[in-house]
């Protein structure tokens, strides 16, 4: 396989090119970008906390995964007829962990290996907003805030790109991997926080929707030939050279333009662009990520992590009544689930660690909001009732499964990036209702965790229309301090 | 002056100015007024520290503020651990305040000192004319720039100025036939009356301007809220509204007290399933809606909290939201319940009030009055302003919703509200005068950087160039390359005949057959007749339709290729011309068929109406230059066979009245129709937002957004550069233009750079594009020059 480059200009050139016009770039967009560093503004630098992560991988299991069926196991009932829904707490039996005393779903054996790696929180809780919308709960779990919201709200990825910036100048800093958002159920809702918001379009995100089609995205156009592509811009240059509008050589807004495509140009002709060809990955460490979409994506995810991304999103993908979100069935579409996660994150974790990465990578795995086999929401909520088959009794394999969105506890697990290795935080009560009885972390505290790990305060704010807004709500995330090493 | 008078201060009052505000200021203003508000809390005024609940009137021991300014743990000790602490001095006369009952100064507050605008319209005095430049704007800004030693930028020439006119009134760049005709007409008004024109085509201004109003009315065609039927489009009012331009007065009026249900969209908001936070519930987002929209107030900081920023107060958001609320309201102070519940109120009472006791349709119908005022020249100010801003990149008070704040020029503000007033809110009337300004015609000005960051004190230089919206940049590349989908989303009627054309619209065919009809004669029944015209085209066909019928049936021909046929002659029929006919020599044949039992009357009508590249306008009408001949042709499946025997001139059949009825109603509409149809492109702004329109800055309208952004990134330059939708859309067009310029290289060189820049390419341009095109340009190399020049500043600035 090749890879076409700008046969021009040397690759360490263009590196090295690309930062200065970058931070130029980025000058240029501080200085005309509608919001401002709240702090910069009064001459006070923000007191960022110190990093103990480069770059982080979310795993987001879209549609509500089970903490009960993966993470969280609580009494097992098997599969029987007649098995009443209020006894029904976990479907599937639970295995030990390379963790002693820690155990973790049947179906996940080779993600409880590296449990020895993890924090794993399992009092993580949401607000029960009355009436369950997953791109509801998905918007609040990106931005922090519950829509709608009177500005367009950054994604977190954004955020961390736009305080952050790109790792390595010639990537995009925020890059997600496998929504697809068009033609899904709810896609306008899910575009509606898969964005960089006030922040503008610089910070992100890139979009990759099938993974094996990302090495697309940064080529050339369709059958366009290196040659046809370079002699494109080419022309493009003597265009501009020869533009008679000379009076203008000197404005901003056309330096900027031009420097837009430069920075374009230099990344779509250049070398780092094969890290988002998984094809190029040797057969022998791509077949343990296996041919799923998911799978594909966990490989993407490290390729682009190695080469310098900063944040990278990778998704089961959030389709209504697919994958995690189980209105009925649940049980045997987690085992699919299980089947689908368990090899590709296990073989993640692995090969960061062998390449000395997952010190400073913070991986994590979280949902929106966790399943339950009899209560919508959390004990007490309004919510209406959405599972398909309203039973008390199972009588058929579809009735037996969480089938419920339960906000009430919910289970979060870490790798590397500064947390602790082998570590259980917060518990859930072992009866139903499966709440948080320990240590609850909320949306906002999980955030400010993550932020603090990637050295950003939890206070970072930026002027809107005048108006501070916080990379937590508010300001007021405060960081897990106990999940640091 | 102290003005809280509390029971039982003592004599010796705290003197709140000198002392206590100053140690406010020095240990807790910083992160807690003005602007900065950590944690929720901000002390700017005395009602906003005691609502926060840190202050006990009277009660030093019981308040927060005192707990935390003594405390010791490095976690909760105020201010925190990295800044100085209080002296003893200091916390004790903040204890004496607090003891006195926080006496504080009236109006004092931390907030930064905002311009209070005046609310009435105001008539500026114009300065005398100045070398015969007498459009008010020119007479205030000619002295604007004097004042600031400015000189005065420089007059652009005819072509930068009708792509600039064009562009920004109807959203479209000029075609070269255009640009042509405006350079080559002598006529020394020919500015005006291209604005006229512009203005006048009312179905493009109402496809380019809708682009600025769905942003403004946050209306959109798809987006979150329709899902789970929380949102409702006002797409066919607003379309129609803007087709008629509807006075901006009585377009606010239906907004804000929808007279029908097609403008409700707007008032009612987005509706999430489930819980909303009390700040964005759908009376609170009517609130800020209406402020935002009408009257430039972001009451976004209100609806939680008495702003920190400006004078809005949280019972002014609440007040404002009572109007449209079916229930009483309890005001939430940051979404905590205050105990208090708000009352139907208006922002202004000096224009008058809002019966709170009046049911909710006559509430909004108060509202809409007061927004409308003759008094309210907050209301015109906010509009010309925004306008102002989509004509010359900058406006006159900027950013656009911070209408509070000073415009650089009160009397242009002014002047311009007070002639959208004395024009009967007749938006149009503002563009016209705007863009007949010399201060539009000039040069626009060079900027070194962004002027949202410069200092306040914005100097007036000249126009701001513009980058084009999504809306423009996809309508002018579908323009060159022809490759505009054919169908769009938006829910609106699109005339595409207008009353006025068809009134002065008369069709020129002639009732035609052979001698049989001649004296006055009636031909035998059953009688085939072929009937043929020949022509010679200049150029290529850009548009063409064509109408026929025949009594009593026909078979049309165009080149060979059977067309259409029909055998109802009250029901006439159009017929697309354009891909039919050709540069060259041409040929319709239509063979003719009467019927009946017996001899009867018999005639063919045909009229087409042809626009050829060169801008040439053809009619091509049945009359005394066609001929006929006594023979049908050899039968041939869907191609003209041969015909045999001599062709000889036509005979004019007089017509009979039901054959004029038939053309004349319905046929007349019809070819019009097509004709038009043809002409006008689907438009971006017609359609659902797709991924490159998102990148190009085109907004999600969950909220009202009135500036796209100025700035291309790095990533939308990713996407123009190997993203698929454009490169579709270059292909297509290049496949087109290699087509029809096969064998003209120069042709096609000056055709893109006319349609791109408006002007001709200069001598090196042309050296340049010679070197990447081919003597006969294959597609590929012109779909690689179609790029390159589209992706130039040039192209994508509006300058």
């Amino acid at each position: 396989m090749s890879y076409e480059i700008d046969p021009t200009v040397p690759n360490n050139i263009v590196r090295r090119d690309f930062l200065r016009r970058l931070s130029a770039a980025s000058a240029a967009a501080l200085a005309c970008s509608a919001p401002r560093a709240l702090r910069a503004e009064q001459h006070l630098p923000v007191d960022h906390p110190a990093s103990t992560a480069d770059s982080c991988i979310l795993i987001w299991m879209g549609g509500g995964m089970a903490a009960p069926d993966t993470f969280d196991p609580k009494r097992y009932e098997p599969f029987r007829r007649g098995l009443p829904v209020k006894d029904m707490l976990s479907t599937f039996p639970a295995i030990d962990t390379s963790v002693s005393g820690l155990k973790i779903c049947r179906g996940l054996p080779q993600i409880a290996e590296v449990m020895d790696r993890a924090t794993l929180i399992r009092s993580a809780v949401q607000p029960d907003l009355g009436s369950i919308l997953h791109s509801r709960h998905q918007y609040h779990w990106h931005t922090g805030y519950v829509p709608p919201q009177t500005v367009a709200c950054p994604h977190l990825g954004a955020w961390i790109a736009k305080v952050l910036g790109p790792l390595n100048p010639v990537f995009p800093a925020f890059i997600n991997i496998g929504q697809r958002l068009e033609g899904v159920g709810e896609s306008e809702e899910l575009k509606a926080f898969t964005t960089a918001g006030f922040f503008g379009s610089e910070f992100g995100p890139v979009n990759l929707p099938i993974p094996a089609d990302a090495a697309q995205s940064v080529r050339p156009p369709g059958s366009m030939t290196s040659g046809r592509f370079v002699n494109r811009n080419r022309l493009f240059k003597k265009l501009v050279e020869q533009n008679p509008q000379r009076r203008f050589m000197s404005d901003y807004q056309q330096e900027s333009m031009l420097r837009s495509f430069d920075n374009a140009y230099r990344l779509l002709s250049s070398g780092h662009r094969e890290a988002f060809d998984i094809s190029l990955e040797p057969e022998s460490s791509r077949t343990p990520y296996g041919v799923s979409r998911f799978g594909q994506g966990c490989l993407l995810a490290r390729r682009l992590v190695e080469s310098g991304a900063r944040f990278v999103e990778v998704t089961t993908e959030y389709v209504p009544f697919l994958h995690w979100d189980t209105h009925s069935n649940g049980h045997e579409t987690l085992e699919r689930m299980h089947e689908e996660m368990d090899l590709p994150i296990a073989r993640l974790i692995r090969d960061l660690e062998q390449r000395g990465m997952l010190e400073r990578t913070l991986v994590i795995i979280a949902s929106e909001f966790s399943r339950d086999a009899l209560i919508e929401g959390v004990p007490g909520s309004t919510a209406t009732d959405q599972a398909t088959d309203r039973v008390d009794q199972v009588t058929e394999i579809k009735h037996y499964g969480l089938h419920r969105h339960f906000t009430g506890g919910t289970s979060v697990v870490m790798f590397g990036g500064g947390m602790k290795r082998g570590f259980v935080y917060g518990r859930t009560a072992d009866e139903r209702p499966l709440i948080a009885v320990e240590n609850p972390v909320s949306i906002a505290d999980l955030h400010a965790t993550i932020m603090t790990a990637m050295g950003i305060s939890p206070q970072t704010g930026f002027d809107i229309e005048g108006r501070p807004f916080y990379v937590t709500q508010d300001g007021q995330g405060k960081a897990v301090q106990e999940l640091f090493a | 002056m102290p003005s809280f008078a509390f029971a039982g201060t003592e004599q010796t009052a705290t003197d709140f100015s000198h002392e206590i505000a100053a140690i406010l200021q020095k240990h807790c203003v910083g992160c807690h007024g003005g602007r900065e508000a950590k944690g929720s809390f901000s002390m700017n005024t005395r009602e906003l520290l005691i609502d926060s609940g840190n202050v006990q009137p009277g009660k030093p021991n019981e308040s927060k503020l005192i707990e935390l300014i003594l405390a010791t743990d490095k976690e909760i000790q105020m201010p925190p651990e990295d800044k100085e602490r209080l002296t003893v001095a200091e916390i004790a006369a903040l204890e004496k305040w607090i003891a006195d009952g926080v006496p504080w100064d009236d109006g004092f507050s931390f907030a930064p000192v905002a311009w209070e605008p005046p609310l009435k319209p105001r008539r500026p005095e114009l300065p005398p004319i100045v070398d015969r430049r007498d459009n008010p704007i020119d007479r205030i800004l000619d002295k604007d720039l004097a004042t600031h030693q400015v000189a005065r930028p420089k007059r652009i020439d005819d072509a930068v100025f009708l792509r600039r006119v064009s562009l920004d009134l109807v959203g479209l760049l000029p075609d070269p036939e255009t640009l042509a005709a405006f350079l080559a007409d002598p006529a020394a008004d020919k500015r005006k009356k291209i604005v006229r024109q512009l203005l006048d085509d009312r179905v493009s201004y109402a496809d380019h301007w809708l682009t600025f109003f769905n942003d403004l009315l946050r209306n959109d065609y798809s987006g979150t809220g329709f899902i789970t039927g929380g949102r409702q489009q006002i797409s066919t009012w607003l379309y129609d509204a803007l087709l008629t331009n509807k006075p901006f007065d009585q377009f606010a009026r239906e907004l804000i007290a929808p007279p029908t249900s097609a403008s409700q969209g707007y008032i009612d908001g987005i509706r999430w399933r489930g819980e909303v936070s009390a700040g964005q519930t759908v009376e609170i987002q009517f609130a800020q809606s209406v402020s935002q929209s009408f009257l430039g107030i972001n009451m976004k900081c209100a609806s939680c909290h008495d702003s920190f920023i400006d004078r809005w107060k949280l019972d002014e958001a609440y007040g404002l939201a009572a109007i449209y609320a079916s229930q009483p309201m309890d005001i939430h102070r940051c979404d905590k319940p205050t105990g208090r519940q708000s009352e139907a109120k208006w922002l202004f009472p000096e224009l008058g009030n809002i019966d709170p006791a009046a049911a909710k349709e006559e509430r909004l119908r108060q509202l809409a009055a007061l927004m409308t005022h003759p008094d309210n020249g907050r209301f015109t100010r906010t509009i010309v302003n925004r306008l102002w801003y989509k004509l010359m990149g900058r406006g006159i008070v900027h950013p656009l919703d911070a209408m509070q704040s000073k415009p650089w020029n009160e009397d242009l503000l002014d002047a311009l509200a007070m002639h959208l007033q004395n024009e009967k809110y007749d938006i149009k009337s503002v563009l016209y005068l705007i863009a007949n300004s010399e201060a539009y015609q000039s040069e626009s000005v060079v900027r070194e950087q962004a002027t949202d960051s410069a200092p306040p004190g914005f100097i007036y230089q000249g126009p701001i160039a513009r980058r084009m919206t999504a809306e423009q940049f996809l309508d002018s590349v579908w323009q060159i390359t022809e490759s505009a989908p054919a169908a769009f989303d938006a829910p609106v009627l699109r005339p595409i005949v207008e009353t006025g054309e068809l009134k002065s619209f008369d069709l020129a065919g002639a009732w035609i057959w052979g001698d049989s009809a001649a004296n006055g004669n009636v031909p035998a029944a059953g009688e085939t007749i072929s009937v043929r015209k020949k022509f010679t085209l200049s150029d290529d066909v850009v548009s063409g339709a064509g109408l026929i019928t025949c009594d009593n049936s026909f078979v049309l021909f165009v080149n060979g290729r059977k067309v259409e046929s029909g055998d109802d002659w009250s029901k006439p029929l159009a017929v697309s011309l354009k891909r039919l006919l050709r540069k060259g020599r041409n040929e319709i044949v239509v063979v003719a068929t009467n019927a009946g039992n017996e001899p009867n009357a018999a005639a063919l009508f045909f009229d087409a109406r042809v626009t050829l590249a060169n801008h040439e306008q053809l009619t091509l009408a049945t009359d005394g230059t066609w001929e006929w001949n006594p023979n049908g042709p050899q039968s041939q499946e869907g191609r003209l066979g041969a015909i045999k025997g001599d062709w000889k001139p036509v005979v004019i059949v007089p017509a009979i009245a039901a054959w004029t009825t038939a053309i004349e109603g319905s046929g007349k509409h019809l070819l019009l129709q097509s004709v038009n149809g043809e002409i006008r492109m689907t438009r971006t702004s017609l359609l659902k937002s797709d991924f490159l329109m998102r990148s190009l800055g085109r907004p999600m309208r969950e909220q009202i957004v009135s500036m796209r952004p100025s700035e291309l990134t790095t990533l939308e330059a990713v996407d123009l550069t190997n993203g698929s939708t454009l490169a579709n859309y270059l292909t297509q067009g290049a496949t087109r233009l290699a087509d029809r310029w096969n064998d003209d290289r120069s042709g096609l060189i000056s055709h893109l750079n006319q349609f791109a820049f408006s002007r001709m390419p200069t001598a090196d341009e042309r050296i340049v594009l010679e070197g990447s095109l081919s003597p006969v340009p294959t597609a590929q190399e012109i779909e690689d020059v179609l790029w390159a020049i589209l992706m130039m500043p040039e192209f994508m600035l509006v300058r």
